[in-house]
């Protein structure tokens, strides 16, 4: 497992951040796990899912910090299948995002643009 | 190999993992991922997935998450990393007697000897490491570390090279009783100051017992060359009966004004995580 530097965020976590960011402005303000584990692995082009731990230990950790808050789905939304943990970028999370995107180097003409709204489980 | 199989799987995995942590952090998790699962489940097979495909991501999300949940459960559980960091420095400490046998034919232990100082310093790393969680009280948990201290000086300089004469003599065996006053009188105190400081008073007392015993018996023994100089056994046993003072005089200290150690404040994880 990757070691973190104090004040600073795991690449986990600031991807994380990034997808958080993309779907807020796309008008999805909540994710729930599973939909970020879909969007990580668009994200990457990887064929795998991130693993249940990793997932939920970085999200865990980035709402600790206040980057993200969740809250439980209604029982009604949830429909008769498992009610999902919900989770929101904060404003300092949306900051925290914007500052990862914009260290980040610019993405090349070729490259494939990764869907960044998970589809509806 | 069905996904249904694996789901039990992980959630057994979920609660193997989460137990004994505080309700809301355990649920939480064992929740989500249930949630998380059937998603996944349900995702798959609208996609038209094999049953065999959707077990093996599975499996293979939940092996690869292994490190990351064991990790998670220790931020979660103070005692189960508390006993994890005495377990690496005393881990380390050994290192330095292993590393020294590699390198010069002076030190030559065995594994007994590894072993024993691996009781010695784990023993004493853990219940530093319950004082420290159980007492807030500066001065109180300072008479605690010098008391373990002593202890464990005393317990490996007997061992190692005699606290009178050689390691082998009989009259080594006399720190096993002080520490034994020491350690029942501990537990007759259940941790109150002024009880530890009477337990420390006494093996202080003890300990200048046992080198009264250890002086008269070389006096009377023979020559004091042979037996170890008389200034060797007063240092020695001098210095402990200092340091088994000194934890008892700041036990008392601690002890001016409460009757029960001061409880640290509670340090476990954050419930919603």
């Amino acid at each position: 497992m990757a070691r973190r530097k104090p004040g600073t965020l795991l690449p986990i976590e600031t991807e994380i951040l990034e997808a958080a960011l993309a779907m807020q402005r796309t008008q999805q303000a909540t994710f729930h796990g599973f939909g970020l584990a879909q969007t990580l692995r668009e994200q990457r082009g990887s064929r795998s899912l991130t693993g249940h731990g990793t997932l939920y230990k970085a999200l865990g950790r980035l709402e600790r910090f206040g980057l993200l808050t969740s809250t439980w789905e209604d029982a009604p939304a949830a429909e008769g299948r498992p009610r999902r943990r919900l989770y929101a970028l904060t404003q300092q999370g949306a900051e925290a995002a914007e500052r990862a995107l914009a260290a980040r180097p610019a993405p090349s003409a070729t490259s494939p643009v990764p869907r960044l709204a998970p589809k509806p489980a | 190999m069905t996904p249904e199989r694996i789901a039990t799987l992980v959630a057994r995995w979920a609660r193997l993992y989460t137990r004994r942590l505080p309700a809301p952090i355990a649920e939480r998790r064992i929740e989500e991922l249930g949630a998380d699962v059937h998603d996944h489940i349900a995702h798959e097979r609208a996609h038209g997935t094999g049953d065999r495909l959707i077990a093996l991501g599975l499996l293979s999300r939940l092996v690869r998450g292994l490190p990351a949940d064991v990790s998670w459960r220790g931020r979660h559980s103070p005692v189960a990393r508390s006993v994890v960091r005495v377990a690496l420095v005393t881990a380390a400490i050994l290192l330095v007697p292993l590393v020294a046998m590699q390198l010069s034919g002076g030190v030559a232990w065995s594994p007994a000897d590894f072993a024993v100082a691996a009781v010695l310093i784990g023993g004493a790393g853990l219940l530093q490491q319950l004082t420290a969680r159980r007492v807030s009280d500066l001065t109180y948990r300072a008479a605690a570390g010098l008391a373990l201290a002593a202890g464990f000086l005393l317990a490996w300089t007997a061992l190692a090279v005699g606290v009178v004469r050689e390691p082998d003599d009989p009259l080594n065996a006399m720190c096993a009783g002080v520490l034994a006053v020491g350690a029942v009188g501990a537990v007759l105190a259940r941790g109150r100051p002024r009880g530890m400081a009477r337990a420390l008073l006494a093996t202080a007392l003890a300990q200048a017992l046992a080198a009264a015993v250890a002086l008269v018996a070389s006096l009377a023994g023979g020559p004091t060359d042979r037996l170890g100089s008389v200034a060797d056994v007063l240092g020695v046993n001098g210095l402990f009966v200092l340091l088994f003072a000194g934890s008892a005089w700041l036990f008392a200290r601690a002890g001016r004004g409460s009757r029960a150690p001061v409880p640290a404040p509670h340090r476990s994880g954050h419930h919603d995580r």
